[in-house]
């Protein structure tokens, strides 16, 4: 049988797509469900839409990864505090397949960095919730107890440029409501009893962990310098040489984490002991970090003026200063004791 | 942020003394991100470094630009100046505000959950902040937040007391909550207030199992602990602070960056109600005085109307925020 007759397979889980998974990698041959639109990511992480009609087979060349993503709407409850278990904000988000940005569509962006096989709204919602959370104890977002109808407004606006700029999500609803299945009572009484099995938190492969850190880095800080260029416009002749100071940094950055030493070698040839790689991962872990909140920082950059413009703009030094930190850490092959 | 170059941080050695720990903040310029120095100690020098380091995770924020150098006037006697250390480094980075003139004492085997786990000084004064379950638990509970990982759930605000003396200042209320085992019992008779009067005790256990009832969920859950400062107070106006710290508590309302500043009180709590209370220019004047960064004010909405000229500016100019609530409960 000659295979180019051969009927596209269907993507396997395809029902799923729009209720438990957002997204689903596409092996070669499959066809795209319908109303999905299909991301493309090359070999070297750029992606770009694949124009193939529905139900067609998509075409891949090697090396080249797919997933279609179904645009939505979705509903999480995720709790915006850790200490308040029982007031959740039920959000309400969709992805727009048309998503217009000269900076190229934040999701695909998501998906070629980040995703890594199926993308499911339960994942994707936990990472929702830490990047809210961590937005809130930084003083990115406000949502003070008692909060009124102006401040909530205003988180509501952060919270939607936080989402977008961070994961290309578009925020159609969110309100606050009590999570009825949670019981706050029980969950301390639990602590109170010693837990036989202790939960094993998520095993981290060093390699793999510190492979998909430098990819983040490698894919994010060139569409960052972007955003940093058109959002943080300055506002005079010294914040204009501070941006230009920021934008050579995260220039020298991203050459660097082209360059970055294998994790498992010491020098070409040499391996490099065990606790020396894990350093190295955290080190790469904590460069992340600091791209999330690079990101969250872009997103309270739109329409900042005059003190607030220069209040970002001191974060954004922090930011990159706490990126170069890390990137330094995550080159040296040993630790080095630095200077009292 | 605009924090100090230097802050100090005061801990009381066994022989009574008091001695001072310096934090100073300059210029990374790749060097080591905290420095320690004690005379005579390398050893003790290296250990505090790992402490604050530790203590260091439980920060939201990480600024690799500076460097903090840490000193002693003498050398300290066993752990108890380990929280002395942690506190000086969070002043100095304007991580936390400490008031006045702060002496701390403490150590801790777990820095990095915050926990503070006790203190070895047996003499202190009464405004010494002490470590350990019975005075300072948690490094979070400085700005009066509930620990994450402890059972017990216990919540701090603060409320203005106002005199017109010396005495004017802000007192705090601290709510403390466990799950209630065993059969339901009236709501009233879990609410414990001890070293208090019958008065207060009723009013407290009157306005708790009021604004319980407003909340739906908040019934024949929880065995409370209601305990107040040392300041001594008369009137009503704590009963706001009292009933949101008691929901922040239950895990009912979203939490401040920093304290929770409040003053209200009310006769109808099992509807939400609040209502407005006496002394609204000396009050505002007071809180704005003691607010800081993160802080939150929350006044009864009678006031809002009535607030001086530029109060809700100043107020945010301080990184702090007001709000004038009708009634409690989530927006």
């Amino acid at each position: 049988m000659i295979p180019f007759f051969k009927r596209a397979a269907p993507v396997h889980d395809a029902c799923t797509l729009g209720r438990t998974a957002v997204a689903l990698p596409l092996s070669p041959g499959c066809g795209a469900p319908p109303g999905c639109p299909v991301v493309i990511v090359d070999a070297d992480g750029r992606p770009r839409r694949a124009t193939t009609p529905a139900g067609k087979k998509v075409e891949l060349r090697p090396g080249e990864l797919a997933w279609a993503f179904h645009p939505g709407p979705y509903t999480i409850a995720m709790v915006p505090y850790a200490q308040a278990p029982e007031i959740g904000l039920r959000t309400t988000f969709a992805i727009d397949p048309q998503d217009p940005a000269a900076a190229g569509k934040r999701f695909d962006l998501y998906l070629a960095a980040e995703a890594d096989g199926r993308v499911d709204l339960a994942m994707l919602g936990v990472k929702v919730e830490s990047a809210v959370r961590s937005a809130l104890e930084q003083g990115a977002l406000d949502l003070p107890p008692c909060a009124d109808i102006d401040e909530w407004n205003a988180f509501r606006q952060g919270l939607n440029r936080l989402l977008y700029l961070r994961f290309g999500l578009t925020v159609d609803d969110c309100v606050p409501v009590e999570l009825d299945g949670i019981d706050y009572a029980g969950q301390l009484a639990a602590r109170a009893v010693p837990v036989a099995s202790a939960p094993v938190p998520d095993k981290v492969v060093p390699d793999l962990a510190d492979a998909k850190a430098l990819r983040r880095l490698f894919l994010e800080l060139p569409c960052l310098m972007c955003g940093l260029r058109f959002g943080a416009l300055p506002n005079g002749q010294d914040q204009f040489r501070q941006q230009q100071a920021l934008l050579q940094r995260l220039d020298r950055l991203s050459v660097e984490i082209t360059s970055m030493p294998a994790l498992v070698l010491a020098a070409p040839g040499q391996p490099l002991a065990l606790d020396e790689q894990l350093r190295r991962m955290r080190h790469s872990r904590r460069a992340t970090v600091a791209l999330d909140e690079a990101w969250a920082l872009l997103a309270r950059l739109e329409g900042a003026q005059g003190e607030r413009l220069a209040a970002l703009y001191d974060e954004a030094e922090r930011i990159v200063a706490n990126l170069e930190a890390d990137c330094a850490g995550r080159r040296a092959a040993k630790h080095v004791a630095e200077a009292a | 942020m605009n924090s100090p170059a230097q802050a100090v941080c005061r801990t009381r050695l066994p022989d009574g003394t008091l001695l001072t720990v310096t934090a100073s903040r300059r210029e990374r310029a790749g060097r080591a991100d905290v420095k320690c120095t004690v005379p005579g100690d390398a050893q003790l020098a290296e250990r505090l470094q790992q402490v604050v380091r530790l203590a260091r995770h439980t920060e939201a924020k990480i600024d690799s630009r500076d460097q903090v150098v840490l000193s002693v006037d003498r050398t300290p006697a066993g752990r108890d100046c380990e929280l002395a250390f942690v506190l000086a480094d969070r002043l100095v980075r304007g991580v936390w505000h400490g008031r006045g003139d702060i002496v701390a004492n403490g150590w801790s085997d777990a820095w990095q959950l915050g926990r503070v786990d006790g203190h070895d000084v047996a003499d202190a004064s009464p405004d010494t902040l002490l470590g350990g379950p019975d005075g300072l638990a948690h490094l979070g509970q400085l700005d009066g937040h509930p620990d994450p990982s402890a059972r017990v759930s216990s919540a701090r605000a603060w409320f203005p007391l106002h005199s017109g003396g010396d005495g004017d200042g802000l007192g705090w209320v601290e709510v403390s909550v466990h799950p209630l085992e065993g059969e339901r019992l009236d709501e009233e008779q879990t609410i414990a207030v001890p070293g208090t009067d019958a008065a207060r005790q009723l009013a407290v256990r009157q306005a708790l199992a009021g604004a319980r009832h407003f909340d739906g969920r908040g019934l024949g859950r929880w065995r409370t602990t209601v305990r107040f400062g040392d300041a001594a107070f008369a009137g009503r106006s704590y009963e706001l602070a009292l009933v949101l710290a008691d929901r922040i508590a239950r895990g009912r309302e979203f939490i401040p960056r920093a304290r929770l500043l409040a003053t209200g009180c009310s006769d109808a709590w099992h509807a939400g109600r609040v209502d407005g209370v006496d002394g609204l220019a000396p009050k505002c004047a007071l809180l704005l005085r003691e607010a800081g960064p993160g802080d939150r004010i929350v006044l009864p909405h009678a006031w809002r109307d009535a607030l001086p000229a530029g109060f809700a500016d100043e107020v945010r100019a301080r990184g702090a925020s007001v709000a004038c609530v009708e009634r409690i409960g989530i927006i």
